[in-house]
């Protein structure tokens, strides 16, 4: 058992109460899910880019790969799926979001899919994703995305009809070449474009009926309002003390990727009003913020509240993230919710990681601007390559460009067995005495 | 030359690239382009009057690269930051990628960030390869590595020169084919390492000069070998990266005799021509996708195409008794694909042995027992 699954003592973190609505929000999500078969719908699975929105309009279950790993790995339940993938021959360096979502469905063919008569345990959330009637792959820069739709196909004996989406990874090489802007931002939205409604095509066939297309404009306008006003919550925590953390917005990260969208325009609502007051009364998101901080990396989902009460307990108040604050439906300004399609592609391809370095860590620093950070912790997760990618360029940026430490640590998105606590504590104190001897230089 | 003369000269090219490069370079006083495997096509940075060459993974062990990269990523990508980062690919004067792998992207974004004086152009290959528009999308990535080729040279790179440009690189794997042949039928007893280093100066070298040095190689083996009684394995698996020549080494050295391989420092390199005629550039997207028919490859996704299958096609037409799988650690399509594999040779009956590898080198004394044992398992299969 890893130690860092024992309580911390010390002060904790104060979480926005907002979130628990979240977690009701995922956990009523996952039983529709789980009852989808029942209801006669069709479940199509898919990993990466948020089209759920094009799913959910033509009344298909959406199962989103990732989202269904990190539920396992924050309810401690991930293990059984990463040793049934392990079983099969899946190994331990790949994606642990893939490995996991993949022994998820070879469990699942294994007791359903094979007649072989054994009897699955209700409570056992590895067997129990049902299986697709359909796969689409829309992933943005990580090739692993890709293969690990595909092997899901194989998995089901290439039973299940596949689309595949391709989203080209924003190289940025040209004079007029910025974030949102260029010639090859043009181009590539406009061929995304194409596939996706080509993709809709393909909805279609498995429906047998018309696309619903009004369905999905009152959907985009209410995503595109959500989105609205969780950036504006996200703005208001450049106040000091800062009223929400990186985490509440980890926390926050399924309503808007991945929920059903007749709740999520409620939800961040909740969340702007809590963090409003909390502005107003001077109520922070750790008990003393004396450091704030970055956080660049995907989340370890095994340790979300572990993590925000580490940081608490440090007086560090950890505000904003690549992961968090530069993806999800990220520039609503995009959106048309009367003609969506190009603006939902052009929010596919600006998830965290599909620009390259430049542009990249342009957007880093000026967020670390923005929420006038001392300091960066990285999260060098050990499975996710497309998130560890540029991360010593991010660091040595850091250090150039706006002076201020980083602190690395080793952990992973859903297998626990990487992450090492001791690390972790000793580097993160180590940059915190690195801010405070800065802040008595300066003083002096 | 003699036949030794010869491979000993392809196996110098193989173990320095870049002192090959310089040396061109200073000889003709034109361009060096450094390119990522494994769909680069050559063809038309030689056109372009240029030196096309892949980069290669470096022997030497990664010092300055470990403050760029990871080290949970792939050699290949570690040594190539390394590489830049120590100043190794000075000579290149420009750097162009297509393929779309993770690490790769990481390893050019790297590099990019690193080598500022030279010029990195990307042309992202679309890697799923069966939708409707795959034709047309490689078609147009080709066309846009062909306009930053003529923007980075100055001038317009003619059909005509991409077609003689085609034509010798077709000559070039014919040839290489043609030694395949030979060591399959049993008529030239040609070692793993040497048909390694055959294959990747190919990477390297001025395809004329080695083309013409393959000329005299193929025609050398004209005396048929004496037939031995070792154990016939195919090779599978290393993508981006050679094998190791001691590994190589070191297997046949356990009573095997390597008579196929679907490498890409190997088979999967010189697998498949380019049109000859039409428009250049569609017969470069032509010859992208008949690649991945030709030799499945578990870096793109083809929901209608089987690695597995291939490989038990390739060895039955081999007559091999198993196979080896040499994954590079931290290689994650090969990761993925690997149990499809595993469970089709289970399935079938057929022994096969994983070998994962690594840059920093391997104790060479355990995996020599790991491929002893599965020799003599092999043996006795055959021999029940």
């Amino acid at each position: 058992m890893n130690i860092a699954t024992n309580p911390m003592p010390g002060k904790k973190a104060n979480k926005l109460s907002a979130t628990r609505i979240a977690g009701k929000l995922v956990n009523d999500y996952w039983e529709m899910v789980w009852r989808a078969k029942e209801e006669g719908k069709l479940i199509c699975w898919y990993e990466g880019s948020a089209i759920n929105p094009f799913l959910e309009a033509a009344d298909i279950c959406w199962v989103h790969g990732e989202a269904y790993s990190a539920m396992l790995a924050a309810r401690h339940q991930e293990v059984k799926a990463q040793q049934v993938a392990e079983e099969r021959g899946y190994m331990r360096e790949l994606c642990s979001y893939a490995r996991t979502h993949l022994g998820c469905a070879v469990s699942n063919q294994r007791l359903r899919g094979d007649d072989t008569g054994a009897v699955p345990d209700d409570d056992d959330l590895t067997w129990k994703l049902p299986a697709p009637d359909m796969i689409i792959s829309a992933y943005a820069y990580c090739s692993t995305g890709q293969q690990w739709d595909e092997m899901t196909s194989r998995v089901f004996g290439k039973k299940v009809p596949i689309f595949n989406v391709s989203l080209p990874w924003i190289w940025g090489s040209k004079p007029d070449a910025g974030y949102l802007k260029g010639q090859e931002w043009e181009e590539t939205s406009d061929y995304v474009t194409r596939q996706l409604n080509d993709m809709v095509k393909f909805i279609e066939e498995q429906t047998g009926k018309p696309y619903p297309w009004d369905r999905l404009y009152e959907m985009m306008a209410d995503i595109k309002r959500a989105s609205e006003l969780r950036l504006e919550a996200m703005e208001l925590c450049t106040a000091q003390p800062a009223p929400a953390s990186f985490f509440d917005w980890v926390v926050s990260i399924a309503p808007i990727n991945n929920l059903p969208v007749a709740g999520v325009k409620n939800y961040f609502e909740t969340v702007l009003d809590e963090v409003k007051a909390r502005v107003a009364a001077g109520e922070g998101c750790v008990p003393d913020e004396k450091y704030r901080l970055f956080f660049d990396g995907i989340m370890n989902w095994n340790k979300v509240g572990w993590l925000a009460n580490k940081f608490a307990n440090y007086d560090a108040a950890v505000i904003a993230g690549r992961y968090t604050h530069m993806a999800f439906w990220q520039e609503p300004g995009l959106i048309n919710p009367n003609d969506p399609v190009r603006g939902m592609a052009q929010n596919y391809l600006i998830c965290p990681n599909n620009h390259a370095s430049p542009i990249l860590i342009k957007l880093i620093m000026d967020l670390c601007r923005k929420f006038e950070v001392d300091g960066m912790v990285i999260h060098a997760s050990r499975t996710c390559r497309a998130f560890t990618n540029p991360q010593f360029m991010i660091a040595e940026t850091a250090q150039r460009e706006l002076g201020i430490p980083s602190s690395m640590f080793e952990g992973d998105v859903t297998d626990e067995s990487f992450y090492k606590d001791e690390v972790l504590n000793s580097r993160v104190e180590a940059m915190l005495e690195a801010i405070e001897s800065r802040r008595m230089s300066v003083v002096a | 030359m003699d036949r030794s003369d010869i491979i000993a000269r392809f196996a110098e090219v193989a173990q320095d690239p870049l002192a090959y490069a310089a040396a061109w370079k200073a000889r003709t006083g034109k361009q060096v382009i450094g390119s990522f495997p494994m769909n680069f096509p050559g063809e038309l940075a030689h056109a372009a009057d240029t030196l096309p060459m892949i980069l290669q993974e470096s022997d030497e062990a990664i010092t300055v690269g470990h403050g760029v990269l990871f080290p949970f990523y792939c050699g290949y990508t570690r040594s190539m930051v390394d590489q830049a980062a120590s100043g190794k690919f000075d000579v290149l004067d420009a750097i162009m990628f297509g393929d779309h792998c993770v690490q790769l992207l990481g390893a050019a974004d790297a590099i990019r960030m690193k080598l500022t004086d030279t010029r990195v152009i990307f042309f992202q290959l679309i890697s799923s390869m069966c939708d409707p528009w795959t034709q047309g999308r490689s078609e147009e990535s080709f066309g846009k590595l062909r306009d930053e080729l003529e923007d980075f040279i100055g001038a317009k790179v003619s059909d005509a020169a991409l077609h003689a440009s085609i034509r010798l690189f077709n000559k070039n794997r014919a040839l290489i084919r043609k030694l395949y042949e030979m060591r399959k039928a049993g008529t030239a007893a040609i070692r793993a390492v040497e048909m390694q280093h055959v294959v990747k100066s190919s990477m390297i070298m001025d395809k004329a000069e080695h083309t013409d040095l393959l000329q005299e190689l193929v025609a050398s083996y004209t005396d048929a070998p004496a037939a031995d009684r070792n154990v016939r394995l195919h090779l599978s698996g290393h993508f981006c990266q050679a094998p190791k020549p001691e590994l190589l080494n070191m297997i046949e050295s356990c009573g095997v005799t390597v008579v196929g391989d679907d490498l890409y420092h190997g088979f999967r390199y010189i697998s498949t021509d380019v049109p000859e005629t039409g428009d250049p550039v569609a017969g470069l997207a032509r010859w992208y996708m008949d690649r991945n028919t030709g030799v499945p490859c578990p870096t793109r996704v083809q929901n209608n195409v089987d690695w597995e299958a291939y490989l038990l096609d390739a060895m039955r037409e081999e007559k091999a008794d198993g196979m080896i799988v040499l994954m590079a650690k931290f290689c994650e399509p090969h990761m993925y694909y690997y149990p499809e594999v595993k469970e089709a040779f289970e399935g079938a009956g057929v022994p096969h042995l994983l070998i994962e590898t690594e840059h920093e080198g391997m104790a060479m004394e355990g995996l020599k027992t790991r491929v002893e044992t599965f020799v003599e398992i092999v043996k006795r299969r055959e021999a029940a």
